[in-house]
């Protein structure tokens, strides 16, 4: 599994519009399982999705990485969310605030009874974004599609071009935003200087990432300028969470993995990455997957942490910024 | 020869096909290619050749064909604009579509395009259907292209800093909506249109009785199709091109190969501010392997439609053209870049996607070309 963030492309806009006919066909018979249940309270399948896209309390939420995806070809209905404008906020850092996500879902059609399914690019990366993000506001019941994108794609399954307007709902979110699900930098400081040592953090960049021997991904400016990691965290990439399709391992599969690194849910958990993206993707497995009750992700992460002065850090490659 | 040609087309367009029949997006793309070299040698649809018509031979219907092509493109786009982007006035701009910065280097840019063209004598996408030609002139000028491109890469970072950074990019559905800018649109191409009507040859003899089938083929395979037909396929293939994989455009390969060869050779810097946030010919790298299959599907077919023709021929144009052809091709590669594309991926590309930097970048060029040529730097 590798790290390439932006590695779909023209093969899989291609299997979108080229996909549909066969389609239809797997469409009508799915439509007999209709009245079936979704496996889990986090995850929906393809085939159930396929079964439920015309339910109105279904709201289908895209969100892709790569621009101009949603627009040639999404699951049909779906409304696009734009990770870097809605789900954000666009000039302080910082997670969209609850009136920006109280619109943005009002004009998605979500009310106090929907079921939002979240579905994107990158495996489900800034899917997983956004169901943390609603998750903090309280919105009642967010899942992702298993598999997201690409596993729409490769069953080429239906897309559609056309734009929806669904009807705008008068949806209130929670005064209080759940913050429980969420580290800032003071929190995580703390716990690298031992003084909370009853925390396990969780970093899920890529081994040479977390070494210390790049400071970031191919690809990326390295907008941090420091390497290593957070003293104390464990690190399993988020890649070991999913099967070659891109589907979320077994509840079973997931325990046993982070329980290999000493995390079992006993404990409060803190997962990172380098800005808050992968690692929502592993927040999800941890948090809605196993259940664990006290699991918190650090979206400043890596592009904060590295760049903050002072603060302790591991860093085995001994990686010097700047040294050529 | 002329047999040679069309073998030579089509063995080439098999060996891209196998190379990449696993991936639908780049087997479309090769179809696209093969379509659009087609229709470009046909019609014989090279911007300096459609100039050079109505400046020194007073035949305007080559400008008409170009005309129409972004009618035809101007109305594709915004079906498509419709459908992925509803409300136009939003903020953001529809994915992809080669809307450019407006500035001074655009206009730059454009000069030396059009420059370009006159000196080397053509543009880039005629340079490339004139391969399958025998065109002599052409390797030497698409040699200059991949060149000038360095040169325009190198320079780019000065650029930016100078007058692109903070160039509006200018969108027309924006501010006037889709009806007002498909009508803007449409009536500065009737107006563009008008003088050149006026000017058009007398009438052939009409024909009487049907064709035969050997008069069709002769139309199709042989004889050189109408401009009108050139540009309404333009149009469309530029249309199709947008909806299923990128706007259509020459120069992203060329492009891309320039940029990892100069930064190989260290004459182009690792980052280049701003490049890549523009859509555009050259500005995303990963862009490379579905423009090279477009591009060699389009030269491939230009062979077989060449050949098929009997237009096949090398004339040695003699060193001293060569050396203006390699300026010339030099000067291509340079405004290229520095426009975000050629006339193929600013001028029509940008104006069927409402761009303004496609008809900031069309004018200036076309306008420096048509001055050249009368002043007859051409020959």
């Amino acid at each position: 599994m590798t790290d390439q963030p932006f590695s779909l492309s023209r093969r899989g806009i291609a299997s979108l519009a080229l996909g549909g006919a066969a389609v239809a066909l797997q469409a009508r018979s799915a439509s007999a399982q209709q009245a079936a249940a979704p496996a889990s309270q986090a995850l929906v399948s393809t085939e159930w999705l396929a079964a439920n896209l015309r339910d109105p309390k279904v709201r289908i939420i895209e969100v892709s990485v790569n621009p101009g995806l949603f627009e040639r070809g999404h699951i049909p209905g779906a409304t696009n969310v734009s990770w870097h404008r809605d789900l954000v906020e666009t000039v302080r850092r910082d997670i969209a605030s609850r009136d920006q996500i109280q619109n943005l879902l009002r004009r998605a059609g979500v009310t106090e009874d929907s079921t939002v399914v979240l579905y994107g690019d990158n495996n489900n990366w800034f899917a997983a974004w956004g169901a943390w993000v609603f998750d903090i506001y309280g919105v009642r019941d967010v899942r992702l599609l298993d598999g997201g994108r690409r596993k729409w794609e490769a069953e080429g399954r239906a897309v559609s071009t056309r734009p929806v307007q669904p009807t705008a709902s008068n949806l209130t979110l929670a005064a209080a935003p759940n913050l429980a699900l969420r580290a800032r930098l003071t929190d995580v400081v703390p716990i690298a200087q031992n003084q909370a040592a009853e925390v396990k953090l969780l970093d899920i960049r890529s081994p040479d990432e977390y070494s210390g021997r790049i400071f970031a991904p191919q690809g990326f400016q390295e907008l941090a300028i420091r390497a290593g990691h957070i003293p104390g965290a464990v690190n399993v990439p988020w890649g070991q969470a999913v099967r070659p399709d891109g589907t979320f391992k077994s509840v079973d599969e997931l325990r046993a993995l982070y329980a290999a690194v000493g995390i079992d849910g006993s404990k409060p958990i803190v997962v990172y990455c380098r800005i808050g993206e992968r690692s929502s993707h592993s927040w999800f497995a941890l948090k809605r997957l196993l259940g664990y009750q006290n699991v918190r992700q650090y979206d400043g992460s890596w592009t904060e942490y590295g760049n903050a002065v002072g603060v302790p850090i591991s860093n085995p490659a001994g990686t010097v910024w700047g040294a050529t | 020869m002329g047999w040679a040609a069309a073998a030579t087309g089509v063995v080439a367009l098999a060996a891209i096909w196998a190379a990449v029949a696993e991936d639908r997006a780049l087997v479309f793309a090769l179809v696209l290619g093969a379509g659009f070299g087609l229709v470009l040698q046909r019609s014989r649809f090279c911007f300096l050749c459609l100039l050079r018509d109505a400046v020194t031979g007073g035949d305007p219907r080559g400008l008409l064909g170009l005309l129409a092509a972004l009618a035809v493109g101007t109305l594709g786009y915004a079906v498509v604009f419709g459908a992925w982007l509803p409300v136009p006035l939003r903020p953001g701009l529809p994915p992809d579509a080669h809307i450019g910065p407006v500035s001074w280097v655009l206009v730059l840019a454009g000069i030396a395009f059009g420059l370009g063209m006159t000196l080397s004598g053509s543009c880039v996408s005629g340079h490339l259907y004139r391969l399958g030609e025998g065109s002599l002139r052409a390797p030497v000028a698409l040699l200059g292209t991949g060149i000038g491109f360095v040169a325009g890469l190198a320079s780019w970072p000065g650029l930016y800093e100078a007058g692109i950074r903070d160039a509006p990019v200018v969108w027309l559905p924006h501010h006037l909506g889709y009806a007002g800018s498909i009508l803007l649109t449409l009536a500065v191409l009737a107006l563009l249109a008008l003088p050149l009507l006026r000017r058009l040859p007398a009438a052939e003899a009409g024909r009487t009785g049907g064709l035969d089938l050997g008069d069709v083929l002769h139309r199709v395979f042989r004889a050189r199709w109408p401009a009108w037909l050139g540009g309404l396929a333009v149009g469309a293939i530029g249309t199709v091109a947008y909806l299923r994989t990128e706007p259509l455009g020459v120069t992203a390969a060329i492009g891309g190969w320039s940029r990892q060869a100069g930064a190989g050779l260290g004459l182009v810097p690792d980052r280049l501010p701003g490049l890549d946030a523009f859509a555009g010919c050259g500005t995303a790298p990963d862009a490379i392997i579905g423009n090279a299959t477009f591009v060699g599907a389009m030269v491939a077919a230009s062979f077989v439609a060449a050949g098929i023709a009997r237009q096949v021929s090398f004339d040695w144009p003699g060193w001293r053209k060569q050396g203006r052809t390699l300026a010339g091709g030099v000067l291509l590669g340079w405004g290229s870049m520095t426009g975000l594309g050629c006339t193929v991926g600013t001028l029509l590309s940008g104006g069927m996607a409402a761009a303004l930097s496609g008809w900031v970048f069309g004018l200036a060029c076309m306008a420096t070309a048509a001055v050249t040529l009368r002043w007859g730097w051409d020959r």
